[in-house]
């Protein structure tokens, strides 16, 4: 006979060792007198570190002075912040005039309130937003920007900004309060839902038109005064080149790519040559070949100024990099998907366009930011060939009288803000790459 | 139709109808065509527009200003250069050589401290992760110039003055830091020297012999023979006693104050030293991180194995991983070493004497010829970046050759 106990014995609580602050620690810090030693010395150079940081930049450091002077008389060892302070202004919008900044901050204003729907949940048509970002954001915000004398074409492409922007914006607001796209409330606020497709679609088309006409009406009104682009500087100038770079380069690398990837020796051999040879060259050369070879390039009397060499060589160079990355996703699609399409009926440009792409492209985001954050930290590099993007203004600082061999705390501080701006952008890249991914595993 | 065909069973293919315009080939044949001419004409275009300009300018055209001589002179060379004398294929030489010394020492000490932070991120030691992981953060995220200018402005440059010079050498002056540079001292080798030196190439193929046979020994028997310790020994030894029998026969040219600046021995001026800092630290960021996924992406069944065999965790990494994780470690890390040639070329931001700095804006500046500059150097940089990628292709096939 055996004797069972029948009764479930109690649960026991975990050691100690595994639950306590202490059992951390000792496992992750202290599990051995090497470690321990490690660990120790870890601590006390971050804690020199930390506090050699803080004291110099921090608890001795001079915030209100006028000059450099007066910063040394209030203390020897800290950080002379007045300066880069002094020069805030500078740093953000480089010499464009003080009145005319508010058109840079309602321009980026624009782009953040076109962009922000992309990123809520119930917001409809997407890809529609993500479209006259790109087609049309670029015309409103150059004239924003440059002003001066309005041409046909600006007027024109303007006037669809607007025109776009508010039918985003309005079809954000019904996404998020009613949850249906734009044209479905509008048609239902009209009463027409039972009406033929065609005669709904034509009617939105209608509405759009007249959007339109009232924007056309509105931008043919603006004269907004003209600033130089010699005038625009610091992290202005360094998010108008990387933007209009990374815009304009993807594009050009799904060409590039495509003509890497086709079957047709003669398109194949020259992207893959263009490709190679610009990938293989440092981008400062590229923009020295851009200063002192495009002028040659150009017909007699036709000259471009700098800002516009400088953001050709940066969209030629980028777009070789997007290329590659826009490879890597086209390779990363299955065969059956190509072949899906040929027996379906599509020619290459269906194919690529409708199936290959939209897939590609999702993969390929990551790499897209990763690649963003590059240019935004390459384009430090215009400052070399005399423009005043954010590096260049934060190294003019020392040659400001009042400031004479300031050198640190301007570079200090702009290493910070690209820190700022290029670690949170890797850490988005990196979220969207484990969200894209997760929704591939069913 | 031929009905003798369909009875023996044989199947007439379906005569395909020719369509212009829906032919594969002509279509094919008719974009190459077009792509080609549009390139064709644009490259024209440029062409004739450049002749042009340059006519219409009075600019000369053609590499004849390479044997025409240069006026300037530069601080940091490794060939000698006069000005006035020396040509500006010489200068072209100079920045060469410069760029490929600044690159070489860059690309050794990215890799070592790249190798070591992967390794540190790794670490079960949660702080020491910790710290690894704070490095490649904080370095890869600031632009690279930024970080030249800061070593070059805010470190190097307020380095203490000649007279005050610091001795990392302890007193004995054979190691000197100020803000002009870094000086130290040189060998220069006496009459008896070369036997010194053919007795290291003696005893390193004497080395090679012995670890080869050990090792064959090894894969035949399985025996194991002490290797480290005995070619050490040699290696070090044999030049020694050679070196002290031949009487000593190399003198060291000390660096010495005279005047306003320290004479003799070899020196590096601050702006080599700033580069040389600054791309080591970004690159390393950028390698530890390939070193990592490489480690990471080796099975930790491979690691539980090996200490299931019995092996000491520094063996377990040495003899087990590292092998294994090499494939896909080695072709990002010898992309960041084409990298790091190409950002040696930010040198121009500190005035550090590289083929940019020194042929594409100087020598462009005087000569113009903005051209054929503009080419050279990035042939330059073609070449190296070939050179490179024709290695790793090489390196590829190998460890393709070693999987099964």
């Amino acid at each position: 006979m055996a004797i069972v106990n029948t009764n479930k014995t109690p649960d026991r609580a975990a050691p100690i060792s595994e639950t306590s602050m202490l059992g951390w620690l000792r496992r992750n810090m202290f599990s051995s007198v090497f470690n321990t030693l490690l660990t120790l010395s870890m601590a006390y150079i971050i804690y020199l570190s930390v506090k050699g940081i803080l004291v110099w930049g921090l608890f001795d450091a001079t915030f209100v002075a006028d000059n450099r002077r007066e910063c040394y008389d209030n203390s020897l060892t800290g950080a002379c912040w007045a300066g880069v302070i002094d020069w805030l202004d500078n740093i953000f919008y480089g010499r464009y005039p003080r009145d005319e900044i508010w058109r840079i901050n309602a321009g980026g204003l624009l782009l953040v309130l076109w962009m922000l729907p992309m990123w809520l949940p119930r917001v409809r048509g997407k890809v529609l937003i993500g479209a006259t970002v790109v087609v049309f954001y670029p015309f409103l915000a150059g004239y924003m920007f440059s002003g001066g004398e309005m041409g046909l074409f600006i007027q024109i492409m303007a006037s669809g900004a607007i025109a776009s922007f508010v039918i985003i914006v309005a079809n954000a607001l019904v996404g998020l309060t009613k949850d249906v796209g734009l044209d479905t409330f509008v048609l239902e606020a009209l009463g027409k839902t039972k009406a033929p497709d065609k005669t709904q679609r034509n009617l939105l088309i209608v509405l759009a038109v007249a959007l339109f006409v009232v924007a056309n009406l509105w931008v043919s009104t603006w004269a907004l005064e003209g600033v130089s682009w010699t005038k625009w500087g610091g992290l202005f100038l360094t998010l108008v080149i990387s933007g209009i770079g990374i815009a304009s380069s993807l594009p050009g690398g799904i060409l590039l790519a495509l003509g890497r990837r086709s079957e047709l020796p003669v398109v194949r051999v020259l992207s893959t040559g263009f490709i190679e040879v610009f990938r293989s060259v440092p981008l400062i050369t590229v923009l020295f070949m851009a200063t002192t070879m495009f002028p040659l390039f150009m017909p007699e009397g036709f000259v471009l100024n700098k800002l516009t060499q400088v953001i050709i060589a940066v969209i030629l160079f980028n777009a070789c990099y997007m290329a590659e990355i826009v490879r890597a996703g086209l390779q990363a699609i299955p065969k059956g998907q190509f072949e899906g399409a040929h027996t379906i009926g599509l020619g290459y440009w269906g194919t690529m366009g409708l199936i290959v792409m939209p897939q590609a492209l999702k993969h390929m985001i990551p790499n897209i930011v990763g690649n963003l954050i590059g240019l935004l930290k390459d384009t430090t590099l215009v400052s070399i060939i005399g423009l005043f993007d954010l590096l260049g203004m934060l190294r003019s600082i020392s040659k400001d009288v009042p400031w004479l061999g300031l050198h640190k705390e301007p570079l200090i501080f702009g290493a910070f803000l690209f820190f700022i701006i290029c670690f949170s952008m890797s850490k988005y890249s990196r979220h969207l790459e484990v969200k894209l991914s997760a929704g591939e595993k069913h | 139709m031929d009905v003798k065909d369909e009875t023996r069973g044989v199947r007439v293919r379906p005569k395909e109808e020719f369509n212009f315009f829906q032919d594969k080939r002509v279509r094919s044949g008719f974009y190459q065509i077009l792509t080609a001419g549009i390139v064709g004409w644009l490259a024209w275009y440029l062409v004739s527009n450049t002749a042009h300009n340059l006519e219409v300018r009075g600019m000369a055209t053609g590499f004849g200003f390479i044997s025409s001589s240069a006026g300037f002179d530069t601080d940091f060379k490794l060939i000698d250069h006069q000005p006035g004398v020396g040509t500006y294929g010489r200068i072209f030489l100079i920045g060469l050589l410069n760029t490929l010394l600044v690159s070489f020492f860059a690309i050794v000490l990215s890799t070592v401290l790249g190798f070591f932070v992967g390794v540190m991120r790794l670490s079960s030691n949660w702080l020491v992760a910790k710290v690894a992981l704070a490095y490649v953060e904080i370095f890869r995220n600031i632009p690279l110039l930024i970080q030249i200018v800061f070593w070059y402005i805010g470190v190097f440059s307020l380095l203490p003055v000649v007279k005050k010079s610091l001795d990392l050498s302890f007193g004995t002056g054979n190691l000197i830091l100020n803000n002009r540079g870094f000086y130290f001292s040189s060998p220069v080798p006496g009459d008896l020297f070369w036997m010194t030196s053919a007795a290291v190439v003696i005893s390193i193929i004497g080395a090679v012999v012995f670890v080869g046979r050990a090792k064959k020994l090894q894969d035949t028997t399985g025996k194991q023979t002490k290797v480290l310790l005995p070619t050490l020994a040699a290696v070090i030894g044999l030049p020694l006693i050679v070196y002290y029998l031949t009487g000593q026969p190399l003198e060291w040219d000390v660096p010495m104050l005279k005047g306003f600046n320290y004479v003799g021995g070899i020196s590096v001026p601050p702006s080599f030293l700033a580069l040389l800092v600054s791309l080591s630290i970004y690159h390393a960021a950028h390698i530890a991180e390939s070193v990592r996924a490489g480690i990471l992406s080796v099975n930790r069944g491979q690691h539980d194995a090996g200490m299931g065999i019995g092996l000491k965790p520094g063996k377990v990494m040495r003899l087990v991983i590292i092998p294994q994780a090499m494939p896909a470690i080695v072709p990002p890390l010898i992309s960041n070493w084409m990298n790091t040639v190409k950002n040696s070329s930010l040198a121009i931001a500190i005035g550090y004497s590289d083929v940019v700095s020194l042929f594409m804006q100087t020598t462009l500046n005087q000569v113009g010829h903005a051209v054929e500059i503009v080419g050279m150097t990035m042939a330059f940089y073609m070449a190296v970046s070939l050179i490179i990628s024709f290695c790793l292709n090489i390196y590829n096939k190998r460890v393709q050759l070693v999987e099964r």
